[in-house]
């Protein structure tokens, strides 16, 4: 089903409901931004220099220390959403995985950009692909599904180069929305401890199917990866059933460990199940 | 070595599939999924878990070959190695007793120890020879120590059961007599039931292995059976039947008894029960008139078990001449002396016909043979007729072929046969004599021996016997004693009863009827089955082989029908529950019985599994498979 489907946006709207029940009051774009500015907030003090406003001199403070201070002030800026979505052939077998990723992407995007906040789509497989820039408001909602519902699975995973690459767009720090299967080879971890390294916020949404997780016993099969191209032989019996279970177990502790001992938001979303829980979970913890 | 069943090894050709199943990859269903690479570290952690290494393919493939090749040659059924060593000798002894006849599910004993029996002529090695002996009554040899499979395969055939008793030790013993240069690891299997009461020494010069056969079946059986006529106001043909059965198994359970005549006519039955041990004694009465002939019909005994089981059906029948035959026709002959004529008239159930060898001579020969006891007084013919008769006071020097010698007057009474049967309750202690003559011949049997030698004699030949009394009863006080009287009365009673036996001796069941015949003519006899046997006479008797059946059994010869009756009521025999305690002749100690060992019987089964299982391992393996 297509982003731009006229259901599919009475959910987005929906949604946006529930996001503003739960948050009620909050300002459209009031997010404290780590860099000190203008706003009503103080901060901190610091010595004055020649050149700086002479408008923000703390005369009281003069009066008691006879020196030139500025008071500075916490600055509140628009937040950066960056949408880094997995488009690699894994998230394509089966094709339900992509579309899930997608919908995610458009929800948490939808919720930004009618909350004022700025939004870029990059979307990535083995190289960043075709980067939608940063667009900001609600009339900006259909680029930006347009730009998600463009995509398309391909390619292996390189969550690392993608991280390189986004980083070497010197890109202001902000939310950096992973939505991805993580079945990368060279790991996850790497790329996402970069990213926190330069003062981003990884969020992570994992994207899995019910076959993925539990798969039914039965069959001699010819698997194939459908990145790699890997081929391996199984016969779905109970005992290969079972050691892919506490496989997937592990796997699936061992990320949302991850991200628990960064304090970061891990979101697990089935592609049978509906994506707005994931998304209301992060609005709540966030 | 050699395969008993080489056809097995036609197993082998399972070799192909087996590598084709390791040539030939597994047809597997082509999926591609997202990313393989838990599946590869589930795949790994199973291989981690197996508590031994894999084994390459190819020497997977070479012990699973190894493993068919064994389970072929072992369904190929070696033998050899573990029987009796190359050149020795085996004696196969087999107890063809009536009790071998017991069959217990759904097979006889006796057919268990033919295939045994034949089983070892299959495993015989080479150089080896096997003898075959039958232990009935009399051992018999059925085939002398040879390798010729067909030589012992024709004598397994012949194998059948016999009559009651089996004469283990003689039958061992002549065995260990043919054995007795053998070769080391010579032995004597004895293939018995042991349904025997008592100890049995055995030959202890060559290894004897007893192996019993059968279990304790349960079995019914009659076993004793006697007629006898009690005549009645208004029924002079009444008789009492007198039955005896018995129970051999533990426990207790009905039978059904039921007589009828030879001819199928209904006389009576009567339903008991039986215990363990007790036999049980049953008296149907019924009226048996004799035939046309003046014959009696012979009545026809059956035990059936209700709703039970019997094992042995040999003992389930009995047969015995109905009192009618008791009617015995007498032909008195010549000028019999007075006391002779009225002891026979006197008794009742003789039909006393007086006549003369001119009259007889003058009979036509299309004339019905005279069918009873012929007395000669005086006079006889220069053959005896068939049948019995007595010669009473012979003249001339000879007697049917006995020599007779001069008068002696008074002689001394030495002594006389207490043990024949025409002499019971006869005594001689008082009797004096007048003339006798002396009977001067070897081929009879002395009843009463005088100091000048046998002057009452029988005389036995293949048709009848012949008692000659060689004196004249009325020439001394014999006459005149209670012994001349019961004297005749034995004569008058053996004669019947032989008459009633049918003209045949008695014989034990499955022993061969010995059919008296004019000259060296065929005999046909008809089993109580309906089946027919024939034999040519030799000397004047027919020696006729029959099976051991119960029933009687009717011999055609010359013109006329005689019977034989043959029935088991030998409750030994009928005791099938094995009992025997075998030892050592030489006091060296017992000789433990075994049951026959299947070994070689298993050994197919045991490898059929081993293939069954290998199959299913190169199935899983190949085709269904561990994770790879």
């Amino acid at each position: 089903m297509s982003l731009l489907d006229p259901a599919f946006l009475r959910r987005l709207s929906q949604l946006r409901l529930l996001a503003r029940r739960r948050f009620a009051g909050a300002s459209a774009g009031a997010r404290r931004s780590t860099r000190r500015g203008s706003s009503a907030e103080f901060a901190d003090h610091r010595p004055y220099y020649p050149g700086d406003d002479v408008r923000r001199i703390d005369w009281n403070a003069y009066a008691r220390l006879e020196e030139l201070v500025l008071r500075l002030f916490v600055a509140e800026e628009d937040l950066s959403l960056y949408l880094l979505v997995d488009t690699s052939a894994s998230l394509g077998e089966p094709a339900a995985k992509l579309d899930t990723a997608k919908r995610v992407a458009a929800g948490l995007g939808y919720v930004a950009l009618t909350g004022s906040d700025r939004v870029s789509v990059w979307p990535f497989a083995d190289s960043m692909g075709a980067v939608m820039a940063p667009i900001r408001g609600r009339k900006r909602v259909g680029s930006m599904l347009r730009a998600l519902d463009a995509l398309e699975a391909g390619g292996a995973t390189d969550l690392s180069r993608a991280v390189d690459q986004l980083l070497a767009r010197r890109v202001r720090p902000g939310l950096v929305a992973v939505v991805s299967d993580f079945m990368d080879p060279r790991g996850y971890a790497r790329p996402l401890d970069r990213l926190i390294s330069e003062r981003h916020e990884p969020v992570l949404f994992h994207v899995v199917h019910p076959e993925e997780l539990d798969p039914t016993p039965g069959g001699d099969f010819l698997l194939v990866d459908a990145e790699r191209g890997t081929e391996v032989e199984v016969s779905l019996d109970g005992r290969a059933v079972r050691a892919y279970r506490r496989r997937v177990a592990a796997f699936l502790d061992e990320l949302s460990g991850y991200a628990k001992k960064r304090g970061l938001f891990y979101g697990r979303v089935a592609t049978d199940a509906d994506f707005e829980d994931a998304l209301l979970r992060y609005l709540r913890a966030a | 070595m050699s395969l008993l069943s080489p056809w097995s090894l036609a197993w082998l050709g399972l070799l192909v599939p087996l590598v084709l199943l390791y040539v030939l990859k597994r047809r597997r269903t082509r999926k591609v999924i997202g990313s393989t690479l838990l599946w590869e570290a589930a795949l790994r952690d199973l291989r981690a878990e197996r508590p031994w290494q894999r084994l390459r393919p190819h020497l997977s493939l070479l012990l699973q070959a190894l493993v068919l090749v064994a389970g072929a040659i072992a369904l190929a059924r070696p033998a050899g190695a573990g029987q009796i060593p190359a050149g020795a000798r085996l004696a196969v002894v087999v107890d063809a007793s009536s009790s071998m006849a017991a069959v217990e599910d759904g097979e006889s004993r006796m057919d268990r120890a033919r295939a045994l029996a034949r089983s070892y002529a299959r495993d015989l090695p080479s150089g080896g020879a096997m003898m075959l002996v039958a232990a009935g009554a009399e051992p018999e040899v059925l085939a002398a120590p040879t390798a010729d499979r067909v030589r012992l395969e024709s004598a397994l055939d012949r194998l059948d059961v016999g009559g009651p008793g089996a004469d283990l030790e003689a039958a061992v013993a002549l065995a260990a007599e043919r054995l007795r240069d053998a070769p080391d690891g010579s032995r004597i299997v004895v293939l018995t039931d042991a349904a025997i009461t008592g100890t049995i020494p055995l030959a202890a010069s060559v290894p004897v292995e007893v192996s019993r056969i059968g279990g304790a079946a349960v079995n019914h059986a009659v076993i004793a059976l006697d007629v006898r006529a009690r005549p009645a106001e208004g029924a002079a043909d009444r008789a009492d039947v007198f039955v005896r059965v018995a129970r051999y198994g533990e426990g207790s359970g009905d039978v059904r008894i039921r007589a009828v005549t030879e001819g199928g006519a209904e006389l009576g039955a009567r339903r008991v029960t039986l215990e363990d041990g007790a036999p049980l004694g049953v008296v149907i009465t019924a009226d048996l008139p004799p035939d046309a002939a003046a014959r009696g019909s012979f009545v026809r005994v059956s035990v059936e078990p209700v709703g039970g089981e019997d094992a042995l059906a040999l003992d389930d029948v009995a047969v015995a001449p109905s009192p009618a035959a008791r009617r015995l026709p007498v032909f008195l002959v010549g000028d019999a002396p007075g006391a002779v004529r009225r002891v026979l008239a006197a008794d009742r159930e003789v039909e006393l016909y007086e006549t003369s060898l001119s009259r007889l001579a003058a009979r036509d020969d299309d004339a019905p043979v005279l069918d009873g006891l012929f007395v000669y007084c005086g006079e006889a013919p220069d053959d005896a007729p068939p049948g019995d008769s007595v010669v009473v006071a012979p003249g001339g020097d000879a007697v049917f072929g006995v020599a007779l010698g001069a008068p002696v007057e008074r002689p001394t009474i030495v002594s006389w046969e207490e043990a024949d049967a025409r002499m019971r309750f006869v005594r001689f202690g008082d009797v004096h004599l007048g003339a006798a003559r002396p009977i001067a011949s070897a081929s009879v049997q002395p009843l009463l021996t005088t100091d000048a030698g046998p002057v009452i004699a029988s005389l036995a030949r293949p048709d009848g016997e012949t008692t000659i009394v060689a004196l004249d009863p009325a020439d001394g006080d014999w006459a005149t004693r209670p012994g001349f009287v019961v004297f005749f009365r034995n004569l008058l009673e053996r004669a019947r009863h032989r008459r009633a036996a049918g003209g045949i001796g008695e014989g034990a069941l499955g022993a061969p009827l010995r059919v008296p015949v004019r000259g060296d003519g065929a005999v046909v006899v008809r089993t109580p089955s309906g089946a027919t046997r024939r034999a040519t006479a030799r000397g004047g008797v027919a020696v006729v082989a029959v099976p051991a059946e119960p029933g009687v059994f009717v011999a055609e010869v010359d013109d006329r029908e005689l019977y034989a009756l043959r029935h088991l009521t030998d409750a030994e025999e009928s005791d099938l529950r094995p009992r025997a305690v075998f030892a050592r002749s030489d006091g060296g100690g017992g000789v433990a019985t075994v049951e026959p060992v299947e070994h070689r019987e298993s050994w197919p089964w045991l490898a059929a599994i081993l293939l069954a299982l290998l199959a299913i391992e190169v199935l899983w393996g190949t085709r269904r498979g561990a994770p790879a």
